[in-house]
């Protein structure tokens, strides 16, 4: 038995037994990256030595018996946007590398009182924006299961890192399916919580309104045991929201509806299969399935590409060379923002820096950000329409298998095409969960995503681990430990 | 051609809460800079803004105290523009839901009243202080330091309509907003510590059109003297290019304090595009009806109201008006005055002349605490009353304001008493024409000014006790007699 392998609550039940040493465990967890960072480069830092204490200090609670958190002595990656004191937090980019951040987001805040034990921070494509981690400015991530492909993104190397269990799970953000992607690439669970239930302070912002913290783990236990920890209303987030969470059935009183036009052109067979397959043994259990179609979904990259990019710009105007991170000099201050900009930050970002304050400017500001804001309260209301009719959505989480490192890099639209499915949760604020659910013919993961309504969160959860229960996916990339 | 100008004033207030608008910094008064600072407001990546909710309750104040329709569904915007001393590179403030919209202000000038009309009240959070070393001006200087305790400081923003015609209504307007924004204890209103700073917009036209001429912004000014010098300065520069013939450009100027002229900042052509958009941070400002309820319990009498109780007590509208731009002791002293004495003008003139006088000439701020409210009503008592003079008026208010005493002690120490006993009178009368026998036949041979003389002799023999009116006219009827 490998003790990187198992899952949070067994891991914690052997610690419990002392069975197994919270700083075994440890120095396991870094012998896998040991094995796997150089193939793949899932952590930008790892943070072994300032460890040792700290497991050590997690194997005196256990040996007393004083131990009360089930995450204590559990390594954690964390994803290099999420603030660590006292640490660098680059967001892999150029414009951050020497920056160190003075304070703890407060997911930080509230894994440290549980005792967590962090593995280091993972890299991810610059400020989040991508869909492989290949707009790193420190290099790109591979993929666990076949270095030929990408991870997924933007949080690659969170995934990276639990597939290649150089950490036991992973925080990511989740702007336009950047948790669940890549989770999905990587045969791991990916769950993002509804909108605010996870205070966003301390996250370097993306896109404010569609940002969301959330964990990447190997089982759905694993996330509920982290979204657990980590949610919670927060004074310093006024987007936070108390975490009140509906109660729906979970068992087969629910009724399930498949997205139409998640299951049309665009979408590959093997993605297909994968919610056919899962909806076959839902029926079988006795759940009621029914075809649902929500004509707007079909415009949410277009809303998306809109929205995202416009906050972007403002959120992003931060980084001016003034106060902290890159500095290039010029012969005035406006020169010298220029060139810091020019030099710090990379050409997915620039691009959409510039979508965005296009999108915002004086005359087109109707036509474009306004015209999606509409867009995104339409969809919203046809979504709380929907969960009148059903309690879960389901759908593939990605059009297609991870795709190859470079095969999308110079395709910019086709790159966003893959963040189809899982956009509309952000634009709506919903809880959608990956599920990985099987292996396409190159012998690269498949996962399905399933959505409800906000606030369901633990409802969501608690179905999805019906899905993990009957599907029985156990693959696990080889080589790494 | 006859031209008449048209101004319009947008002014910020600084409020005086005790922390910044969206975080718990304190709001400090001091040179030392970068003193009171977090993460989120020197804009660290990943720190978030939450709102102050008094800086919200001191806005809503204002816009109800000037009569604005309150905005119950208000929003936070964000306005984009680069500039070194502002963090996030955008200003939290408001676009088109201001808290406050069409209200009015009450202005005086001299025995005159008229109304301003109030375009909107609205929020906005203050930006760090630049000081550019090599020159005044950003784009010239050689380097330039920052300080950030300024930075998320909360502001109002109050913006006229297009109504003002003159520099002297400007100065009357921004002297009563200062006053309102005292007495509703939102600001400490000091213009030369810049808690009040306007700009003011100026356009002028021929007298018979009823479209307005190109408009002139002059930014950033925090004196009456400026904004009186400047506004005449614009009007009289732009009348003399209209009657040259000369267009007038749409710019923005700057007054130049010195030379007293104002010049180009920037065209229209290089004005910024500030890209508003709402602030997906922050969450719509939800003014409940409860809270507009709880708001209003706070208001103060308003300066106008106190101008109209003021006036049935007897006084002109320009008296009021000094009144009610007073200090709040002197205000409350002369209602207690006035109560006790019914006599407006006395209480008035003693208050506002000789009690502010004297204090001025003794470098005293505040009354002593010995100071009895009664003390001026005696004194003005004992004047009518004939009991002292009105000369020793003024000795026995300069002793009472240096010597814990009592004007009645002060009157008989110093023997202030006026003698007012006819029969006494007539016999220090008699002793006089006896010794000065050669003078009252010189007035009786039609001398007549010599009468002075003799008063003045009694006045010295009695030590000044004497009422001078009656010794006069008991002079007069023994010489005729």
């Amino acid at each position: 038995m490998d003790a990187s392998n198992l899952s949070i609550r067994e891991i914690n039940s052997l610690f419990t037994k002392k069975e197994l040493k919270p700083s075994e465990l440890y120095s396991k967890v870094f012998e896998n990256a040991a094995n796997s960072e150089a193939a793949l480069h899932a952590h930008l830092t790892l943070f072994e030595e300032e460890n040792i204490k700290k497991a050590a200090d997690s194997d005196k609670r256990f040996s007393n018996g004083e131990s009360a958190s089930l995450l204590d002595g559990i390594p954690i990656a964390i994803k290099d946007n999420i603030n660590i004191k006292n640490y660098k937090t680059t967001c892999s980019s150029k414009m951050l590398s020497n920056y160190t951040s003075p304070y703890d987001a407060t997911v930080i805040e509230k894994l440290k009182e549980q005792n967590t034990l962090f593995t280091g921070k993972t890299n991810l494509d610059e400020f989040a924006m991508g869909s492989s981690t290949e707009n790193s400015a420190f290099g790109l991530t591979k993929n666990p299961w076949n270095t030929d492909y990408v991870p997924g993104g933007s949080s690659g190397g969170s995934a990276a890192s639990v597939g290649a269990r150089s950490s036991i799970a992973a925080l990511g953000s989740d702007t336009g399916g950047s948790i669940r992607q890549p989770a999905s690439f990587c045969g791991l669970v990916g769950f993002k919580p509804t909108y605010g239930t996870v205070s966003r302070f301390g996250l370097v912002a993306f896109a404010s309104s569609l940002d969301q913290i959330g964990p990447i783990t190997k089982t759905v236990d694993d996330s509920r045991i982290i979204f657990s920890s980590i949610s919670g209303e927060d004074s310093r987030d006024a987007t936070s929201v108390i975490n009140n969470q509906l109660d729906i059935p979970s068992d087969n009183s629910a009724t399930i509806g498949v997205i139409k036009e998640l299951m049309e052109d665009g979408i590959s067979d093997e993605a297909k299969n994968e919610v056919n397959k899962v909806v076959e043994i839902l029926k079988s259990k006795g759940y009621k399935v029914k075809e649902i179609s929500i004509p707007i979904i079909k415009l949410s990259i277009s809303i998306y590409y809109l929205i995202a990019p416009a906050e972007c710009s403002a959120n992003l105007a931060r980084f001016d060379g003034v106060r902290y991170g890159l500095r290039v000099d010029g012969n005035t201050s406006y020169e010298m923002m220029e060139n810091t900009r020019a030099e710090g930050f990379g050409a997915e970002v620039k691009r959409r820096i510039l979508l965005g304050t296009y999108a915002l400017s004086a005359g087109y500001y109707d036509e474009y950000y306004g015209k999606a804001l509409q867009a995104r309260k339409e969809m919203i209301d046809e979504f709380a329409k929907t969960f009148k009719d059903v309690d879960y959505l389901i759908s593939p989480t990605t059009p297609t298998q991870a795709f190859k490192s470079g095969e999308k890099t110079s395709n910019p639209l086709e790159m966003y095409m893959s963040d189809l499915c899982t956009i509309p949760a952000n634009l709506a604020g919903l809880p959608a969960i990956s599920i990985p659910t099987g292996l396409s013919k190159d012998e690269l993961p498949l996962g399905v995503q399933v959505m409800s309504k906000p606030l369901s969160d633990n409802s969501l959860l608690d179905f999805s681990e019906i899905i993990e229960n009957e599907v029985q996916f156990d693959g696990q990339p080889k080589g790494w430990l | 051609m006859s031209l008449k100008p048209t101004i319009g004033i947008e002014t910020h207030i600084e409020l005086n809460t005790n922390t910044k608008m969206f975080c718990r910094c304190a709001v400090v008064d001091t040179d030392e800079p970068n003193i009171s600072l977090c993460p989120t407001c020197i804009g660290l990546p990943g720190a978030l803004p939450v709102p102050n909710k008094k800086a919200i309750e001191f806005i809503t104040l204002l816009a109800l105290s000037t009569g604005c329709e309150i905005t119950s569904k208000g929003m936070f915007h964000r306005k984009n523009y680069f500039y070194p001393d502002l963090p996030k590179n955008y200003q939290i403030s408001q676009f088109d839901l201001p808290v406050g919209l069409n209200g009015e202000l009450e202005i005086v000038i001299g025995e005159n009243n008229d109304y301003i009309q109030i375009e909107r009240v609205h929020m906005e959070e203050d930006t760090g202080k630049s000081s550019h070393s090599g020159s005044g001006r950003i784009e010239s200087a050689t380097s330039t330091a920052l300080d950030f305790n300024r930075s998320g400081v909360p502001l109002v923003e109050i913006v006229t309509k297009p109504v003002i015609s003159s520099s002297k209504q400007a100065v009357a307007y921004i002297e009563e907003l200062r006053q309102l924004s005292i007495d509703l204890n939102i600001s400490e209103g000091r213009l030369e510590k810049g808690n009040l700073r306007f700009d003011a917009n100026i356009s002028v036209a021929p007298e018979d059109s009823t479209e307005l001429g190109t408009k002139v912004e002059i930014k950033n000014m925090n004196s009456l003297r400026s904004l009186e010098r400047a506004i005449d300065y614009e009007i009289q520069r732009q009348s003399k290019a209209l009657e040259g013939g000369v267009e007038i450009v749409q710019e923005t100027r700057h007054w130049d304090e010195n030379k007293e002229i104002t010049s180009t900042m920037r065209s229209k052509e290089g004005s910024a595009d500030y890209r508003y958009f709402s602030d997906p941070d922050l969450p719509n400002m939800f003014l409940s009806d409860e809270f507009i309820k709880e708001v209003e319990t706070l208001m103060p009498l308003l300066p106008k109201v106190q101008r109209e109780e003021l006036m049935t007590t007897g006084l002109s509208l320009s008296q009021s008006n000094i009144l009610s731009k007073s200090d709040d002791w002197i205000k409350k002293l002369y209602v207690k005055v006035f109560d006790q004495t019914k006599d407006s003008v006395s209480s008035y003139n003693w208050i506002t002349g000789e009690l502010q006088g004297q204090m001025r000439k003794a470098n005293i701020d505040v009354l002593p605490k010995w100071f009895n409210d009664n003390y001026l009503s005696e004194i003005i008592e004992l004047i009518k009353s004939n009991k002292i003079s009105f000369t020793s008026a003024k000795i026995i208010l300069n002793e009472i304001l240096t010597t814990e005493t009592t004007p009645s002690k002060v009157a008989e120490q110093k023997n202030l008493f006026q003698e007012n006993d006819s029969e006494k009178i007539s016999e220090m009368i008699n002793q006089i024409i006896k010794e000065n026998q050669d003078i009252v036949d010189r007035i009786k041979s039609g001398e007549d000014k010599l009468v002075g003389f003799l008063v003045g002799q009694l006045m010295k023999q009695s030590n000044g006790s004497v009422n001078p009116g009656m010794a006069k006219e008991l002079l007069l009827k023994e010489l005729e007699g």
